[in-house]
C-alpha cells in the first residue's frame, strides 16, 4: 500500500530482477556424473564408516548380568509394600574370563520400566531441583505433598521411583581373599546437570534447609540423607539422584552406577578372574514384570558397545555403491539407445 | 487479498455491510416508496435510508469482536480453536498451550491486520464519499449540504461533471425539452453517453422559486438492483405523471454536457439502485484449494484413525502394564479404568498429532498465491505501454489455476480486436482499390508495406488516416464522377456527428466504428462531412461547401441491415443514399447492373476472403412527386398508433428499391496485436478456444479465419442455424456422424451405437481424427443448451477444435460456460472487455477482464485485468504455469515434511506406553512449522522455475501437466505420505536402535529422552532441509539464504532454549538446560543424524534420476536440452496473414445498435456540443438485457438469408 503513490507516478512496473522473476540463480540438475558421483562416493563414505565402527564396538567388552531371577527371594519380598523395612542382599558371582582394558564403567540396567511416559515425564520440579525454592513442588502431581501436606523433597513420581538398589562389586583375588573393587561415584552426570540443574539450598546444613519437608513415600531416607560419608554428593547433588532424573527414552535403559578407580589392582582395568556382585535387593521390578541386570563395561571413541550403527552404516553402504552400479547399468543401456540428452 | 486499486469511486465494489437489512424501515418491507418534494416532515415517517453510505464493515469498538467472529467461521480457524480448548482440559492436554496458540494468533493477527486495513480504505472512501458536497434546495433557499444529509423527497441541483449524489428523479434541466446527458461508466461500465429527460410537466420548473413551491408526490418501488427498469407514479397538481427509468439519474453517474439539472430524492444511500448492485461477488476456489480440502479432510480421517491405534493400544497397555506401575505411577483421579485411559488417550494423540494438518498450511498457501500475484502485478512484459496499463491481478487466490486452464471462452469486440475499424478497400463501379502492391508489382505481404497515399491536398484529411493504393486518389482527382458518387455517399449517409473546435480540426463521433471509418475515408479523399443541422448536411467536396437538404434518414436496424439517406442536393435533385449488407442490398438494386453486380460480388468474395466486413452502396434517384407523395406515407406510419415500427419499416422498404449499385466498402476490423500468435499458441498448448460473441455470423467466422481459429487446413467447419430443437439436434448429429465416421475410417474401432450410451463417448469424440471447428448460432444455441440436448452439444463442441458462438446473449455466454464447467471437469478461463462479458467472466473458473476500453464493468467483476489479448499466453503460459508447479511442490512438499514430523510420535507411542508423550521439545513442536521449515518452502513456493520463461513459450506442451493434473493429485498425495511415512519411520527407528545399546563416550547413559529429542529433531530439521534443497530447482540467493538461514536459525533457537540463562530464569518451562551442547558434541549423535540423511535421501535421489532416465516429462527433457545447450529450434509456427480465397461472403457491418436517426432529425440535441454525442444512442435503457432481447427476437424473426448458408471448409 506504499507503493500507491509511486503506482500514481508511473505504472510501469520496475525492472529489477526480482519483480521480473530474473533473479540469477543455479538450477539444479539431477546429471547422471552428479547422481552417480553423490552415490559413489556415499556408499564408500558409509562403508568405510560402518567397518571402522564395527571394529571399534568388537574391541568393547560387556558383561550382562540379570539378577532378577537370581535374587528371586529379595524380589518376592519386595513385592509387599509392608516389607520396605527389611533388608535384602543377593550375591551374584561371576567369572571375568579376559580382562577387562582401560575404564570400566559399572551400570544398573532396567528392563519395562517406562521412564518416558507422558505424566511421569512431567511430574518432577525444575525449580525446587535447582534450589531455588525447596518447596515449590507444582508439577509433581501425584507426589506433590504428602498427606499432612508438607512438601515432599524432592517431589514428583521420578524422584519417588529413584532407583535404590546398592550394588557392590567384589573381587576375589583368590578363593579366600575378596576385596571390593573401588568404584567412583562422581563424573557420572553431565557437568550441567551437576552445576546448573541440580543445587542444593546452600552447602551449609541441608537438614536445615530441607525443614518443613517430607521424604517421597518410596525413600528410605529423606534427600539430605542420601550420601551421609561425602557431603558433595548429598542433597539434590546426589549423582545417583541426578542420573535417574535424567529419565531415559525407551522403557529398557542402563544407568550410570559408578566408574572404575584405576588404582592398585585395577591400574589397567579389571583383571581376569571371579568376581561377585553384592546386591542390596530394595528396588522392586517384578510387579510390573520388569527386570533388573547390572553391566560392566568399556568404552571407545565413539561410546559405548554398539554394534548397530556399525552394521547400519555397513548395509547402507553397501546398498548405496549396488544402486549406483545398477543406476550405472541402466543408464548405460539408456544411453545405447539413443537417449542422448541425459549425457553430459 | 485484493491489491488495492485506484478508482474513483471506491466503494462502487466494496461489499455491502451486513446492516442494510437492519436499516429497512422498522415497519417491515417496504412495498412501495412515497416521497414527497419539499417535505420532510412528511418523509421522514417512512424513515428511509439517509443518503450516508457504509461499506466499512468495523468501526474501532466492533473490529475485534467481529472480525474475529468473520475470522472462526473459517472451518480451519475453528478447528485449531477446537484443539486449543482440547489443551486446556489439564487430562487430555499432552502439549503446551502456546504449541496451538502461538501459531493461531499468529494467523489471526495477520489477518486481522490485513481486514483492518482494507476496512481503513473504506472507512476513508466513505468519508470521502459522504462529505461530497451538494446544493440542497431547503425552504427555499439553495444551500451546501454534505452528502450524507440528503434525504428522501429533497430537491437537490446538480452542475455539469458532478456525480449524481443518490437517484433522482429528474425535474428540470439547463437543455431543453428537461433532456440532460449522462455517462454511466460507474454503474454499468459503458461510456457512451445517454440521455436522461425530465417529464414534460416538471421541465418547466426551471427557477428555484418555482421548484420550492413544487409539492408533487411519487410513489413508486421499492428499493431495487435493476438498474434499466423503474416505474413510478408522480402525483402532482390532481394529476397522475407516469414515470419510466428515462426520467431517473441514477447515483454513480456523471452529469455531462448539462450546465445543471434538479433532481428530487427517490432513493438515497444503500437504497440506491448503485449501492443495491454492488452485491457481493461469489467466492471462488481453485480446483488445487478443493483437493487440498478433500485431503485435509482425509488426512483428519487418517487422524482419528491413528488415534483410535493408539487410544487402543493405551488402554491394552494400562490395563496389561499400567495397573502394576501404578506404584511409580498412580493413575489420574479422574481415571478409573484403562479404557477410560485410552478415551483420554485418544485426545491427547488427536493434539500431538495435529501437525500434520498445521494452521501453517493454510496461511503459506495464501503467501505464495499473493507473491504469485505480485508477479503478475510487476510483469513488465505484460504492460501496455499505450495505455499504460499493468497486468492486474485482483483476487489472489486463483493463481495455480491459471496453469490447469482447457477451455477459453472469448469475447470478440474489444477482446480479440480492437473495435478499431479501417477503411480498407473499396470497389467502385467495378473496380477494386485498396490492394497493396510492392516496388515489383506483387501483392505485398501485410508488414511490407511501401509508403501510404500522401493526402496533404487535403487541408482538412486526418492524419491518422492511411492508404496504400494511390490509385484511388487518382481516380478522385480525376473526377471520376463513379468515385465521386462513391465518397459524396459516404460523407452524407451516416448518423455521424461532427464537431470543429478549430478551423479544420474535425472530430467525428460516431454511433458504431465502422461509420466513423467510412466517414473519416471519405474525408480524406476529399468529401468532407463538416457540419450537420436537423435539416441540412455540409460537406466540403474537393475544397467547395456543399450544403445538402437533408429529407429523411432512413434509419438502421437489425431487420433492415441497412440505413439510407434522402437528400436534395443544391441542384434541386432529390437523391437516395444507401448503404447496408449485400445480402439485402443485392435484391433491391435496379436489374441494370447485373453486369457491375457480378464483378462486385467477386470483389465482395474476395474482400470477405481476407476476413474483411463490407458494405454495399448504392443511390437512387427520386422525382419530386414520389418524393412528396412517399414523404406523406411516412408521416401517416411514423403517426400511427399501432404498429408504427412495422408501418414504417414498409414504407422505407418500398423507396429502397431499384437501387442503384455504386460499389462496395472493405472494412478491417482490426485484430488486437498479436491475437492470431496467441491463438495458435493457447491451441498448441492443447487449450481450447470458444469464442462467444454477440456479432453476427459472418463477421464472427471472418475474425474466426483471421485469428486463426479457423483454418483452411480444418476438415471441416460445421455451422449449427437450426430455428428449431429438431433442426438443431440433427444438424449435431450429423457434424458428429462425420466426425465418427472419419476417425472410424482411420481404425478407431468404436462404433456410435457402441458408444453413445456410455461415458466413453466424450473420450471417443475426443479422440477423433481431424481438425473440426463448430459455429452456432445464437437461437440454436438456445436449443442446444436445453437439458436434454446439452449434452449432445458439448459432446459434439468439444470434439472440435475451434467453436464459434455468434449472436449469444450474455447469458447464453454464462451459460455456455456453465455447460462446459458441469460436464467436462475443466478448468474455464472467459476473457472479455465490455458490460455482457460480465455473467460469463462472473461464471467462469477465472475471469478476465480486458481494461482499457468499454469500461471498468468486466474488468470490476473479473479476476484478472490486462489490456492486451496476447497477455494472456504469458498469464496462462508463464505465470499460470510457474503457479500451478510451484503450489504443487510446495503442497507436495508440505504434507511430506509434517507427516515426516508427526507420524514420529506415532512410533513412539509404542515405547512410551500409548502415553501421548511427544518424541520432540515442545518448542520444537511449536517453531517446526512456523520457523524452522517454513521460509525455505516458501521461497520455493514463490520463486521456483522448472524451466526458463521463454522455453514455456516454445515449447507449449509444457502446459499440459496442469491440465491434466498431474503434479498434484491424490497419486502424489499418497506418495508425498509415503515419503514422509518412511522418513518418520527411519527418523525414529535409526536413533532407537542406535541409542538403545550406546553410551555417551564418557560412560554415561546416552539414551535419555531429552537426548533423543535433539536427535531426532536435528536429524529431522537436516533432513527435511535436504529434501527441499532437492526440490528446489531454481536456487537463488533467497533460497540459499532461507534454507542454510532456516538450519542457522534451528541451532541458534536449540542452543538458546537450553541456555543457562533462559534455565535459571524458568526452571519449569525450559528443562532441557544444556542438553544441545552435550548432546551435539557426541560422535554417535552425529553419525546417527548422517546415517538418518543418507538413508531417507538416498531413495529419493535414486528415484528422481531412474524417473528421469527412464520416464522423463517434457519439462526434464526441455531442461536437459538447455543444459547441453543443444540449440534446438523453436517449435514456434511462423505466423504469417495469409489471405484466404474462399467463398464465404462478409456480411454487414454495423453495430446492433439502432442509430439516432430520430435524434438528429428532431433536432432535440442540436444545442448540445457535438462532443456530448460521443456516441450515445437511443438504447438509452443502457440494459443489456433489453437489447438482447431484441436482438434475440430479431434474429428469430429474420430471414435466414446467405447468412446461414453452410460454409465450406
Amino acid at each position: 500500500m506504499e507503493e500507491m503513490p509511486q503506482h500514481r507516478l508511473s505504472r510501469l512496473p520496475d525492472n529489477s530482477a526480482l519483480k521480473q522473476q530474473k533473479l540469477p540463480a543455479h538450477r539444479l540438475h539431477f546429471t547422471t556424473t552428479r547422481v552417480l558421483f553423490v552415490f559413489f562416493t556415499t556408499g564408500i563414505f558409509c562403508l568405510c564408516m560402518g567397518i571402522i565402527l564395527m571394529l571399534s564396538a568388537r574391541r568393547t567388552q560387556e558383561i550382562e548380568i540379570n539378577y532378577t531371577r537370581t535374587c528371586a527371594n529379595c524380589a518376592k519380598l519386595r513385592e509387599t509394600a509392608s516389607n520396605f523395612d527389611k533388608e535384602c542382599t543377593c550375591s551374584i558371582p561371576f567369572y571375568l574370563s579376559e580382562k577387562m582394558k582401560g575404564k570400566v564403567y559399572m551400570y544398573y540396567k532396567l528392563h519395562g520400566f517406562h521412564q518416558n511416559l507422558y505424566r511421569y515425564i512431567r511430574s518432577r520440579s525444575n525449580r525446587q531441583l535447582v534450589g531455588k525454592d525447596v518447596k515449590a513442588v507444582e508439577n509433581c502431581y501425584p507426589f506433590k505433598t504428602s498427606n499432612n501436606d508438607t512438601p515432599i523433597v524432592p517431589c514428583g513420581a521420578i524422584a519417588n521411583s529413584m532407583f535404590n538398589d546398592t550394588i557392590i562389586l567384589s573381587y576375589n583375588i583368590n578363593s579366600s581373599v575378596q576385596i571390593k573393587v573401588p568404584m567412583l561415584k562422581t563424573g557420572l552426570t553431565w557437568w550441567t546437570d551437576k552445576y546448573i540443574k541440580f543445587q542444593n539450598p546452600s552447602l551449609k546444613n541441608l537438614a536445615d534447609e530441607f525443614r518443613g519437608t517430607t521424604k517421597p513415600p518410596n525413600w528410605p531416607n529423606p534427600i539430605y540423607e542420601l550420601d551421609k560419608k561425602d557431603p558433595r554428593n548429598n542433597g539434590f547433588l546426589n549423582e545417583d539422584l541426578i542420573v535417574w532424573m535424567r529419565t531415559a527414552a525407551f522403557p529398557t535403559f542402563k544407568k550410570l552406577y559408578g566408574r572404575l578407580n584405576q588404582t592398585h589392582h585395577f591400574i589397567e582395568g579389571l583383571p581376569a578372574g571371579s568376581y561377585s556382585f553384592n546386591i542390596t535387593y530394595n528396588f522392586p521390578v517384578t510387579r510390573f514384570q520388569g527386570e533388573k541386570s547390572v553391566v560392566l563395561s568399556t568404552l571407545t571413541w565413539c561410546g559405548g558397545n554398539s554394534l548397530f550403527l556399525g552394521l547400519a552404516y555397513t548395509v547402507t553402504g553397501a546398498t548405496a555403491l549396488l544402486a549406483a552400479f545398477a543406476m550405472k547399468a541402466i543408464h548405460m543401456m539408456l544411453k545405447n539407445k539413443q537417449m542422448s540428452f541425459f549425457h553430459q | 487479498m485484493t491489491v488495492p486499486k485506484e478508482m474513483p469511486e471506491k466503494w462502487a465494489r466494496a461489499r455491502p455491510p451486513p446492516s442494510w437489512s437492519r436499516k429497512k424501515p422498522s415497519w417491515g418491507t417496504e412495498e412501495e416508496r412515497r416521497a414527497r418534494a419539499n417535505d420532510r416532515e412528511y418523509n421522514e415517517k417512512f424513515q428511509y435510508a439517509s443518503n450516508c453510505i457504509k461499506t466499512s464493515k468495523y468501526n474501532i469498538l466492533t473490529f475485534l469482536p467481529v472480525n474475529l467472529f468473520e475470522q472462526f467461521q473459517e472451518v480451519a480457524n475453528t478447528y485449531f480453536l477446537f484443539l486449543l480448548i482440547l489443551q486446556l482440559i489439564p487430562q487430555i492436554s499432552s502439549l503446551s498451550w502456546f504449541t496451538t496458540i502461538v501459531p493461531l494468533v499468529l494467523v489471526l493477527t495477520i489477518t486481522a491486520v490485513k481486514d483492518a486495513t482494507d476496512d481503513y480504505f473504506r472507512h476513508k472512501s466513505d468519508n470521502q464519499v459522504n462529505n461530497r458536497q451538494s446544493q440542497v434546495l431547503i425552504n427555499g433557499i439553495l444551500q451546501q449540504e454534505q452528502w450524507m444529509n440528503v434525504c428522501v423527497g429533497d430537491i437537490i441541483k446538480l452542475e455539469n461533471n458532478q456525480f449524481v449524489a443518490a437517484d433522482l428523479l429528474l425535474l428540470s434541466s439547463s437543455e431543453p425539452h428537461g433532456l440532460c446527458y449522462i455517462e454511466t461508466a460507474e454503474l454499468d461500465g459503458e461510456t457512451n453517453m445517454k440521455v436522461r429527460q425530465a417529464i414534460p410537466v416538471t421541465s418547466e420548473l426551471g427557477d428555484i422559486s418555482k421548484l420550492a413551491k413544487f409539492d408533487g408526490e411519487v410513489i413508486c418501488e421499492p428499493p431495487n438492483n435493476k438498474l434499466d427498469k423503474f416505474s413510478g407514479t408522480l402525483y402532482w397538481k390532481e394529476n397522475k405523471f407516469p414515470l419510466s427509468n428515462q426520467n431517473m439519474l441514477l447515483r454513480g453517474c456523471v452529469l455531462r454536457n448539462t450546465e445543471w439539472c434538479f433532481g428530487l430524492v427517490i432513493f438515497a444511500g444503500p437504497d440506491t439502485k448503485l449501492m443495491q448492485n454492488s452485491g457481493r461477488t461469489k467466492f471462488k476456489r481453485t480446483s488445487i484449494d478443493r483437493l487440498m480440502n478433500t485431503l485435509v479432510l482425509w488426512i483428519f480421517g487418517f487422524l482419528v484413525c491413528m488415534g483410535v491405534i493408539l487410544a487402543i493400544g493405551n488402554a491394552i497397555w494400562e490395563h496389561e502394564v499400567g495397573t502394576r506401575f501404578q506404584v511409580y505411577l498412580p493413575w489420574d483421579e479422574a481415571v478409573d479404568s484403562a479404557f477410560f485411559s485410552g478415551f483420554l488417550s485418544f485426545w491427547s494423540y488427536i493434539i500431538i498429532l495435529n501437525t500434520v494438518v498445521p494452521i501453517s498450511l493454510y496461511v503459506s498457501v495464501e503467501v505464495i498465491r499473493l507473491g504469485h500475484s505480485y508477479f503478475i502485478n510487476w510483469d513488465k512484459k505484460m504492460f501496455c505501454m499505450k495505455k499504460r496499463t499493468p497486468a492486474e491481478a485482483r483476487t489472489t487466490t486463483l493463481n495455480e489455476e491459471l496453469g490447469q486452464v482447457e477451455y477459453i471462452f472469448s469475447d470478440k469486440t474489444g477482446t480479440l480486436t480492437q473495435n478499431i475499424m479501417v477503411f480498407n478497400k473499396c470497389s467502385i463501379y467495378g473496380r477494386s482499390y485498396g490492394d497493396v502492391f510492392d516496388v515489383l508489382g506483387h501483392k505485398a505481404e501485410l508488414g511490407e508495406k511501401p509508403e501510404p497515399v500522401d493526402f496533404s491536398f487535403n487541408p482538412l484529411a486526418d492524419k491518422k488516416f492511411l492508404f496504400w493504393d494511390p490509385s484511388l486518389l487518382e481516380a478522385v482527382k480525376i473526377g471520376d464522377p463513379h468515385t465521386h458518387e462513391f465518397f459524396r455517399l459516404l460523407s452524407l449517409c451516416h448518423t455521424v456527428m461532427s464537431e470543429e473546435k478549430n478551423e479544420g480540426e474535425l472530430y467525428y463521433k460516431a454511433q458504431s466504428p465502422d461509420e466513423g471509418a467510412l466517414v473519416t475515408a471519405a474525408r480524406n479523399f476529399g468529401f468532407v462531412f463538416r457540419s450537420r443541422t436537423p435539416k441540412t448536411i455540409t460537406v466540403h467536396e474537393m475544397g467547395t461547401a456543399i450544403t445538402y437538404q437533408l429529407l429523411a434518414i432512413l434509419d438502421f436496424n437489425n431487420i433492415r441491415k441497412r440505413m439510407s439517406v434522402i437528400v436534395r442536393n443544391p441542384e434541386g435533385k432529390i437523391r437516395l443514399y444507401c448503404k447496408g449488407a449485400d445480402t439485402i442490398l443485392l435484391d433491391r438494386l435496379h436489374h441494370s447492373t447485373q453486369e457491375l453486380l457480378n464483378t462486385t460480388m467477386d470483389h465482395l468474395n474476395e474482400y470477405a476472403g481476407e476476413g474483411l466486413r463490407t458494405l454495399v452502396l448504392a443511390y437512387r434517384d427520386l422525382d419530386e412527386e414520389y418524393y412528396e407523395e412517399w414523404a406523406e406515407r411516412r408521416l401517416q406510419a411514423s403517426l400511427a398508433q399501432d404498429s408504427r415500427e412495422d408501418r414504417l419499416a414498409s414504407v422505407y422498404e418500398e423507396v429502397e428499391n431499384n437501387m442503384m449499385l455504386l460499389g462496395a466498402t472493405a472494412i478491417e476490423d482490426k485484430l488486437q496485436q498479436g491475437v492470431p500468435e496467441t491463438i495458435a499458441l493457447l491451441t498448441l498448448a492443447n487449450i481450447k478456444i470458444w469464442v462467444l460473441t454477440g456479432d453476427k455470423q459472418e463477421t464472427a467466422v471472418n475474425i474466426g479465419y483471421s485469428c486463426k481459429m479457423l483454418t483452411d487446413d480444418m476438415t471441416e467447419v460445421f455451422i449449427v442455424t437450426g430455428h428449431t430443437v429438431l433442426e438443431v439436434r440433427e444438424e449435431l448429429r450429423k457434424a458428429r456422424e462425420k466426425m465418427m465416421d472419419s476417425s472410424r475410417s482411420v481404425g478407431n474401432g468404436f462404433t456410435y451405437q457402441e458408444t453413445l450410451s456410455s461415458s466413453k463417448l466424450t473420450s471417443v469424440l475426443e479422440a477423433v481424427a481431424g481438425e473440426y471447428a463448430l459455429v452456432i448460432n445464437g437461437h440454436s444455441l438456445a436449443h442446444a443448451l436445453e437439458a436434454d440436448m446439452e449434452l449432445e452439444f458439448l459432446e459434439t463442441a468439444c470434439a472440435c477444435k475451434a467453436v464459434i458462438c455468434c449472436r449469444v446473449t450474455p447469458l447464453q455466454k454464462a451459460q455456455v460456460v456453465e455447460l462446459v464447467k458441469k460436464y467436462k471437469k475443466a478448468v474455464t478461463l472467459a476473457i472479455g472487455d465490455g458490460a455482457n462479458d460480465v455473467s460469463m467472466i462472473k461464471t467462469a473458473h477465472i475471469g478476465v477482464g480486458i481494461s482499457g476500453q468499454e469500461g471498468i464493468q468486466a474488468v470490476l467483476a473479473s479476476d484478472y485485468s490486462f489490456s492486451q489479448f496476447k497477455f494472456l499466453q504469458r498469464l496462462l503460459l508463464v505465470h499460470g504455469r510457474w503457479s500451478y508447479l510451484r503450489m504443487c511442490k510446495f503442497l507436495c512438499y508440505f504434507f511430506y515434511k509434517n507427516f515426516a514430523f508427526t507420524m514420529v510420535h506415532f512410533w513412539f507411542g509404542f515405547f512410551c506406553g500409548f502415553s501421548a508423550q511427544t518424541v520432540y521439545d515442545q518448542y520444537f513442536i511449536t517453531l517446526y512449522n512456523i520457523v524452522y521449515t517454513s521460509l525455505p518452502v516458501l521461497a520455493m513456493g514463490v520463486f521456483d522455475q522448472d524451466v526458463p520463461e521463454q522455453r514455456s513459450m516454445e515449447y507449449p506442451k509444457l502446459y499440459e501437466p496442469g491440465q491434466l493434473n498431474l503434479l498434484f493429485n491424490k497419486r502424489e498425495f499418497f506418495i508425498c505420505i509415503a515419503q514422509g511415512i518412511y522418513t518418520s519411520v527411519l527418523m525414529f527407528f535409526i536413533p532407537y536402535g542406535v541409542f538403545a545399546e550406546a553410551t555417551r563416550d564418557d560412560g554415561t547413559q546416552l539414551a535419555d529422552y531429552q537426548s533423543f529429542a535433539v536427535t531426532v529433531a536435528t536429524s529431522l530439521v537436516i533432513v527435511v532441509s535436504v529434501q527441499i534443497g532437492l526440490d528446489t530447482g531454481y536456487w537463488t540467493a533467497i533460497n540459499h539464504f532461507f534454507i542454510w538461514g532456516s538450519l542457522a536459525v534451528y541451532f541458534a533457537i536449540l542452543f538458546a532454549m537450553h541456555s543457562n540463562g533462559l534455565f535459571d530464569m524458568f526452571p519449569n518451562q525450559f528443562r532441557f538446560v544444556g542438553n544441545a551442547q552435550n548432546t551435539l558434541a557426541q560422535p554417535t549423535v552425529w553419525l546417527t543424524i548422517v546415517l538418518t540423511t543418507v538413508v531417507c535421501i538416498m531413495p529419493v535421489v535414486a528415484f528422481r534420476f531412474l524417473r528421469l532416465n527412464l520416464k522423463p516429462d517434457l519439462s526434464d527433457t526441455v531442461r536437459y536440452t538447455q543444459l547441453v545447450r543443444k540449440k534446438q529450434k523453436a517449435q514456434h509456427r511462423c505466423m504469417r496473414r495469409v489471405g484466404r480465397t474462399g467463398s464465404r461472403r462478409s456480411g454487414y457491418a454495423f453495430s446492433h445498435q439502432e442509430g439516432f436517426g430520430e435524434l438528429i432529425m428532431s433536432g432535440k440535441n442540436m444545442r448540445l456540443s457535438s462532443l456530448a454525442l460521443s456516441s450515445f444512442t437511443t438504447r438509452s435503457s443502457s440494459s443489456w438485457i433489453e437489447s438482447l432481447r431484441r436482438k434475440k427476437s430479431d434474429s428469430a424473426s429474420s430471414p435466414s438469408g446467405s447468412a446461414d448458408k453452410p460454409l465450406k471448409g
